[in-house]
């Protein structure tokens, strides 16, 4: 699912700071490594236009894999990253990821939604949209919201579509819009 | 007999003589003047020595610490305690011997009473000139006299005492030149180190300049006032009469003030001068007219009492016949102890050649038996030539050392050396039975003298910090197997710094490692240092190119190269590091080469 893009990705001063990939004892010391993470995590992410993060995938990708340093993350270093990201930040995270938990999988904490925009960041970038285009009480398909001609230009486009439904569900709760249909079938009415 | 202000050691114990040692410590004591306590000097610690007791309060000793010379005292009386009273000791001075003079000052107990009963009216129109009697050493405590010949300025020798000191005292010769000094520049140094410390610490009002010193010392008040009272001074060498504020006479040039005369003269004059006043929180320098008292409130005195005794009659001052070492060295050094030991010799004979040499080891052997002989007569007798004791036993043990190998020779002579120079002051001998804390709070002041001593630098040496493990494993060696501390002590005692506000303190790192370091250095300065330390190495490119901008984050150090860096053991280096990686400046970084520390960039 790495939609790889040609473009490097440009990474921080810290990536090549050797001490970045060894947890760090101090506990502020360590709160700002974890928040350097995670900035680096989310950026990874929009680069590469990520929704979801596979640890088992991305573990050997550059993310955190440092070639030159040769140093590395290691998996259990890299779920302790996304465990703090996943943490709302009352409890001392910053509620950046979410572990999915798919039912069938038996390894559990392997792939997390990483939310460079958080759901209701997302609702509110379509909202705007929907207020902008004027398309208010016009009844549009996900599909069509996801993949659509005339959302081409926006962020969402191309989004994944269980996190576009994720940000939908948002603005259901806020009353501005209404989702129907079935699975995989949705559509949705801005109001 | 007097107060005198005493020298005190970093520890806040009064700095011993040459060869002064230490014979008992109370704590709880009191001090009293006559029949009145002495407001200040309410609880503090007494020390016995060989040759003074000393007084030193609990509450800002610097201030207020007293010491008195045993010579001056006749007899030391013992009072039990009564219901709220507790136990004293009476301390009573010799007899003056200006009769005259004390008969005058016996009834008179402490200064009020004297300035309420005596016509305070200056005989001369205007005061006495203080000139003279400001103190023209550097030092107003330790007298020194200036040689005439070569201007050198010599310390006027501990037992010398301007009571009975007279012209036939023998006064030891100039250390620089050689040249024995009149004796009148002596005394002079001497009355004017006693006054000049008194008119520069406590002379609150601006009546009473001049005279804190009462007129027990003959020779003091010998030219200062004229009999017929007109304020001028006649000359004890051509009799003729000056002006008051001369220190020379104008006619011949003899001075003035420390021409002996005869007393008798002056006796009608003074008794009429102004009342001596002291200010009475501060004792020091002034004169005990009566007796002074040692109240126990926390026991300890039948020892004292008992020690007290014996310190008067053993005499230890008399022995103390050669001019002590200028300064440099004063708590207690050996050789000066064993050089003063040996009672005063005549001069040394002239033998020259194979004949002298054999007659000066014969002379050795005579006085080691003899020393030896006297140590083992009994126990008591033991304790007390403890030192020299000790001295002949190092002695023995360097030569014998010498004699197998040279590398257990040189560390038997640094391991006796440093036995010598720690002087062995504080053993659990000293202090009566049930006073536990006493002894810490002893033992702590002993440490922190030993760690804070800049001859044997223990402390610098460890880069200002070292574990309390090596510490007590290098104070029980220098020691010599003798009155060795046990760990708990040990511990306890160092606990006691911090309380105590001596200059060193225990610190205990994040892991339970115990150091001790001086008292001012904190946790902020290691990490200034160490973050000085990284910026500079930030400067220099590395030996090879790495990935990571040497510029911004410079290197990473290990625990080896900062102990190397800061003279510390690895041990403390890695504490320091982690301390300093505690606080947020460094961060580490887990690698195959081990653990190594950056500055915080993250």
């Amino acid at each position: 699912m790495a939609t790889t893009t040609p473009a490097p990705f440009p990474f921080p001063a810290t990536y090549n700071f050797p001490p970045f990939f060894t947890p760090q004892p101090n506990t502020n010391t360590r709160h700002s490594q974890l928040q350097k993470w995670s900035s680096l995590i989310q950026a990874w992410c929009r680069h590469h236009r990520q929704y979801r993060l596979s640890l088992i995938e991305a573990i050997d990708t550059p993310l955190f894999h440092n070639s030159q340093l040769r140093k590395r993350l290691d998996l259990r270093e890299a779920r302790a990253v996304i465990d703090w990201m996943a943490k709302s930040e009352s409890q001392g995270g910053d509620g950046r990821a979410e572990w999915i938990e798919a039912p069938g999988n038996q390894a559990p904490k392997t792939v997390a939604w990483i939310w460079w925009r958080r759901p209701e960041e997302w609702a509110d970038v379509i909202a705007d949209w929907v207020e902008g285009t004027g398309q208010r009480g016009v009844v549009l398909t996900v599909y069509e919201l996801i993949q659509g001609d005339a959302s081409a230009s926006q962020e969402f486009h191309g989004m994944d579509n269980d996190a576009m439904l994720k940000a939908l569900n948002v603005l259901v709760k806020r009353g501005k819009a209404q989702v129907f249909g079935g699975e995989g079938q949705e559509g949705v009415k801005f109001f | 007999m007097f107060f005198k202000s005493l020298d005190l050691t970093t520890a806040l114990r009064p700095l011993l003589l040459p060869d002064e040692t230490l014979l008992f410590v109370q704590d709880a004591v009191g001090l009293y003047e006559g029949k009145y306590k002495i407001p200040n000097f309410q609880n503090g610690h007494a020390y016995l020595t060989s040759h003074r007791v000393c007084y030193v309060a609990a509450e800002d000793p610097r201030n207020y610490s007293v010491g008195i010379d045993l010579k001056e005292i006749d007899r030391a009386d013992y009072q039990a305690g009564f219901l709220k009273s507790s136990p004293k000791i009476t301390i009573y001075p010799k007899p003056q011997k200006n009769k005259s003079d004390k008969l005058r000052s016996a009834n008179a107990s402490p200064a009020v009473s004297q300035s309420t009963l005596q016509p305070v009216k200056p005989l001369s129109p205007r005061p006495q000139s203080a000139a003279p009697y400001q103190s023209p050493s550097p030092k107003p405590v330790n007298a020194t006299w200036i040689c005439p010949i070569c201007s050198f300025s010599n310390p006027v020798p501990s037992n010398f005492d301007t009571t009975t000191a007279s012209a036939t005292t023998p006064i030891p010769p100039c250390l620089a030149c050689g040249i024995k000094p009149p004796f009148t520049t002596v005394l002079k140094a001497a009355i004017s180190a006693a006054t000049g410390s008194a008119t520069s610490r406590d002379l609150p009002l601006p009546t009473m300049k001049p005279v804190p010193v009462e007129n027990s010392t003959v020779t003091k008040n010998a030219s200062w006032t004229d009999p017929l009272g007109n304020g001028s001074v006649s000359c004890h060498r051509c009799t003729f009469v000056n002006h008051p504020s001369l220190i020379e006479c104008e006619m011949c040039g003899a001075p003035l003030i420390s021409a002996p005369t005869s007393n008798s003269g002056f006796d009608a004059s003074r008794a009429d001068s102004p009342a001596p006043f002291f200010d009475q929180t501060r004792v020091t320098n002034t004169e005990v007219t009566e007796s002074i008292k040692l109240s126990f409130r926390a026991g300890g005195e039948k020892t004292f009492h008992e020690r007290l005794k014996g310190a008067l009659i053993q005499r230890k001052w008399l022995l103390h016949n050669a001019p002590p070492v200028p300064p440099p060295s004063q708590t207690s050094s050996s050789t000066t102890a064993t050089t003063a030991l040996e009672s005063p010799q005549p001069a040394p004979r002239a033998a020259v050649g194979i004949a002298g040499l054999e007659q000066r080891g014969l002379e050795a052997r005579m006085n080691n038996q003899l020393v030896i002989g006297n140590a083992f007569e009994d126990l008591e007798a033991l304790m007390a030539s403890a030192k020299q004791i000790v001295a002949l036993a190092e002695t023995l043990a360097r030569e014998s050392g010498m004699a197998s190998n040279e590398g257990s020779a040189e560390t038997n002579a640094v391991l006796s050396e440093s036995a010598a120079a720690l002087g062995m002051v504080t053993t659990k001998d000293m202090l009566s039975s049930g006073s536990e804390n006493l002894y810490l709070s002893e033992l702590s002041r002993n440490l922190a003298e030993y760690l804070t001593d800049d001859r044997k630098g223990i402390l610098q040496r460890e880069g200002g910090i070292m574990s309390l493990i090596d510490l007590w494993a290098v104070f029980n060696r220098s020691r010599n197997g003798v009155e060795l501390v046990s760990p708990s002590d040990f511990e306890r005692a160092a606990e006691l710094w911090e309380k105590l506000k001596l200059p060193v303190r225990l610190r205990r790192f994040k892991s339970g490692l115990l150091v001790v370091q001086r008292y001012d250095w904190s946790d902020d300065k290691t990490v200034r240092q160490l973050l000085e330390w990284m910026d500079e190495l930030r400067v220099f490119p590395p030996e090879e190119p790495v990935p990571w901008d040497w510029r911004e984050v410079g290197r990473a150090v290990t625990a080896q190269e900062a102990a190397q860096r800061f003279k510390w053991s690895v041990g403390v280096a890695a504490e320091e590091l982690e301390m300093a990686e505690d606080r947020g400046a460094l961060c580490r970084e887990e690698g195959i080469e081990g653990l190594r520390f950056w500055t915080n960039r993250l």
